[in-house]
């Protein structure tokens, strides 16, 4: 005999109602989400977060010229740009792979 | 001041943005037409739209008078503009699009069913809705008088009246299609005149390369600068001028208070105090603080250091070129001075009333989340431009700098391009492209204010049971009233560097709407108590730390106070590094002393997060 569990698209009814099975998935779903969320804001905080950390550490980072062009400059007003395009990205595949491996296990 | 060809410029601006405004009437209905358009807007032309509303005046002639006036640490501005999407972008635009509620407040109030947070939510944003018009109208007065040659307060006036004609006339709808176009048009206006001054002035290695051979900023040809009476300059070497007629000054020790970074202007020096001198038709400008007691037209040498205004800190080249240069480095604790800009940036953007407004106009959460990494492309090809008119302005028009005039760079610079006809046409394009930027983030913010205005205030306290027609002429009503009370603080601000006054409305909605948007979205522990205090303690610390700043700048005393304790000075100026923490605290702290969730957060944290082919997703507020 199948439990109603079993039943395609019952886990679904599970998170409809508000079940404790259904806020099962839901938390696995949240979780998943939030961690890769907390991991992109990570990766973007320490791109950026470390070039004043280095300027003063090591305040010869600030001299150094590329073409002429000082480094700082470069990194932080060419570099930051195509840097967070690739970052975010990521972040929007990887959500949507999440939202479809979920819907996936769910649906009918 | 006044160029013919930038008045045309905006003229022409004008008259499209006005007409596709009404062009837009004709579908601009019911009052769901008005505040989201419907949500029939396509991504592309979404994101588009966004990006128009988003690169406001601070953006289009903030970033590069500013870099002007400080070098390199600006870079964080416009860097942080764009990463504040991809905080919105990880942390609240698939979840928030599926929740399907208009703004703030109905996420306030949606999530946590309460009607008291939505009051307190709605107060906010019209807090950092009226912040966010202060530098839009700023740069409204600045361009329009520079173009037509009329005082600062007609700039301000004529733009509020335009864009609140454009508000009632087509409501969002006529929005999306004018601020689409505006993108367009910003986009162009900022590259094409860049590539021809690149053309004109060398490569950006070659200008750095100038720039770097003086450590004084001096123009490369004579300059005719005007002191008025009252105008009071820094002058770090003493210069050999000439004048157009002998005139009065009082020559001051020293030059003035580092408080300058703050964005406040600075008090004037005491009258009566300083060495009383007659300047001759050719003399020379004594070290120190010029205070001009009559007026006078004053050529520079080319070659010659340029003084600086009362309002413009005296930059060495290595220390603008570097970074902690006068705008970090001057505010005496140079890393928590920039991160608490980055912070407050970051964090901010997704707290600013009429930019979450537009992701309801995507379909579904997916289109949400590609619209926000879109914009996140489209600005950051926008930003890469605008410090090089802050490089090019250093080089080749330092004399802004006298008179306190660096947020005119955009403006100011093609018209030193030749032949003529070139300069005026760049100058005319620079022209429309500003007005594109205050006309467009200002009619976002006044949709958003009458929104809040109207139907909150209206629609849901004095009379509830209003019909359509009724919300209407509110709303109308409201965007007149919102335009007015904009104009009346635009005056205000004159002497106040943009981006800094934008810099506040970010660093109050990042420490109020941030920690409200990211805990309702991802944690059941948030109780209604709980949101409410740390939204409010977050929002009302910050706004007073602001105040206490733009106060000083009318009291020596404080400011007295405020050089001796830099780190205090900073924390005031740029609140968001202590308030953010504060309001996650307050808001962890609450909710954990007393537990308790609203009712039904089971039934929210699916709404918001079960992927919309599940076909779960109800608009929770379903008008």
């Amino acid at each position: 005999m199948l439990t109603d569990r079993h039943v395609p698209g019952g886990e679904l009814r599970e998170l409809e109602e508000q079940t404790p099975v259904g806020a099962i998935f839901l938390d696995a779903l949240m979780h998943r989400q939030l961690a890769l969320s907390l991991r992109v804001a990570a990766i973007l905080v320490a791109v950026l977060g470390a070039q004043p950390l280095l300027a003063w550490l090591w305040p010869a980072y600030g001299a150094i010229r590329v073409f002429s062009i000082p480094l700082p400059w470069l990194v932080l007003g060419v570099a930051s740009y195509p840097l967070m395009i690739a970052i975010g990205l990521y972040y929007v595949r990887h959500a949507e792979t999440i939202d479809d491996e979920f819907s996936e296990l769910l649906e009918p | 001041m006044t160029s013919p060809a930038a008045l045309i410029g905006l003229l022409v601006m004008l008259v499209a943005t006005v007409a596709v405004g009404v062009f837009a009437r004709r579908f601009a209905r019911t009052t769901s037409d008005f505040l989201v358009a419907a949500r029939a807007v396509r991504p592309a032309a979404n994101a588009a739209a966004i990006s128009g509303e988003y690169l406001s005046a601070a953006s289009f002639l903030g970033i590069a008078g500013l870099v002007m006036k400080f070098g390199y640490d600006v870079l964080w501005y416009p860097v942080g503009y764009a990463a504040g999407y991809l905080v919105l972008l990880v942390f609240i635009a698939g979840p928030l699009r599926r929740f399907g509620a208009y703004t703030i407040p109905d996420f306030a109030e949606g999530r946590f069913n309460s009607p008291g947070f939505r009051r307190l939510a709605v107060g906010l944003v019209i807090v950092v809705g009226l912040f966010y018009t202060l530098p839009q109208m700023k740069a409204a007065g600045i361009t329009v008088a520079s173009a037509a040659g009329v005082p600062y307060a007609a700039g301000v006036a004529v733009t509020a009246v335009v864009v609140v004609t454009i508000v009632v006339a087509g409501g969002m709808r006529g929005v999306t299609l004018v601020q689409a176009m505006q993108f367009a048009v910003k986009l162009f206006a900022i590259t094409v005149p860049v590539f021809v001054l690149l053309l004109h002035f060398g490569t950006p290695g070659g200008l750095f390369a100038a720039v770097a051979r003086h450590e004084a900023a001096a123009p490369p040809r004579p300059v005719v600068v005007h002191a008025a009476v009252g105008d009071e300059w820094q002058v770090t070497q003493a210069v050999s001028v000439h004048l157009d007629r002998p005139a009065a000054v009082r020559v001051l020790a020293g030059t003035g208070p580092q408080a300058v970074y703050v964005g406040a202007p600075q008090a004037p020096s005491p009258s009566g105090a300083g060495a009383a001198v007659t300047l001759g038709t050719d003399d020379t400008l004594p070290v120190g603080r010029v205070h001009w007691d009559q007026a006078a037209d004053v050529r520079l040498a080319a070659g010659a250091p340029v003084p600086y205004g009362a309002q413009t800190p005296p930059s060495a080249t290595s220390s603008w070129l570097a970074p902690f240069g006068p705008l970090a480095g001057g505010s005496g604790q140079p890393l928590l001075f920039t991160y608490s800009l980055l912070v407050a940036i970051l964090c901010g953007t997704m707290g600013l009333p009429h930019i979450l407004v537009r992701f309801y106009t995507n379909p579904d959460a997916r289109a949400a989340r590609r619209t926000a990494w879109l914009v996140l492309a489209l600005v950051g090809l926008f930003y890469v431009w605008t410090p090089l008119y802050g490089v090019i302005g250093r080089l080749q028009a330092p004399e802004l700098y006298t008179g306190n005039l660096t947020d005119s760079v955009v403006l100011l610079l093609p018209r030193q391009v030749g032949p003529r006809l070139v300069g005026d046409l760049l100058a005319a394009i620079t022209a429309a492209g500003a007005f594109a930027a205050f006309a467009a983030t200002l009619s976002g913010l006044l949709i958003s204010l009458a929104g809040a205005l109207g139907h909150d205030i209206y629609g849901r306290w004095l009379r509830p049971g209003a019909g359509g027609p009724a919300r209407s002429r509110a709303f109308r009503a409201s965007a007149l009233m919102a335009g007015l009370a904009a104009a009346l603080l635009g005056l205000l601000v004159e002497n106040f560097d943009i981006s800094v006054l934008v810099g506040w409305a970010f660093a109050i909605a990042a420490s109020s709407f941030f920690p409200l948007l990211v805990l309702g979205i991802w944690w059941y522990g948030l109780t209604t108590a709980g949101a409410t205090t740390g939204t409010a303690v977050g929002g009302i610390a910050a706004t007073l730390a602001i105040v206490t700043t733009m106060l000083a700048a009318a009291s020596p005393g404080l400011t007295a106070v405020l050089i001796r304790h830099p780190a205090l000075a900073v924390v005031l100026a740029q609140p968001a590094i202590v308030t953010i923490p504060l309001a996650f605290a307050v808001m962890v702290g609450v909710s954990l002393a007393r537990p308790g969730p609203p009712a039904g957060v089971a039934a929210k944290l699916v709404q918001l997060h079960i992927p919309d082919r599940l076909g779960l997703r109800r608009d929770y507020i379903p008008e």
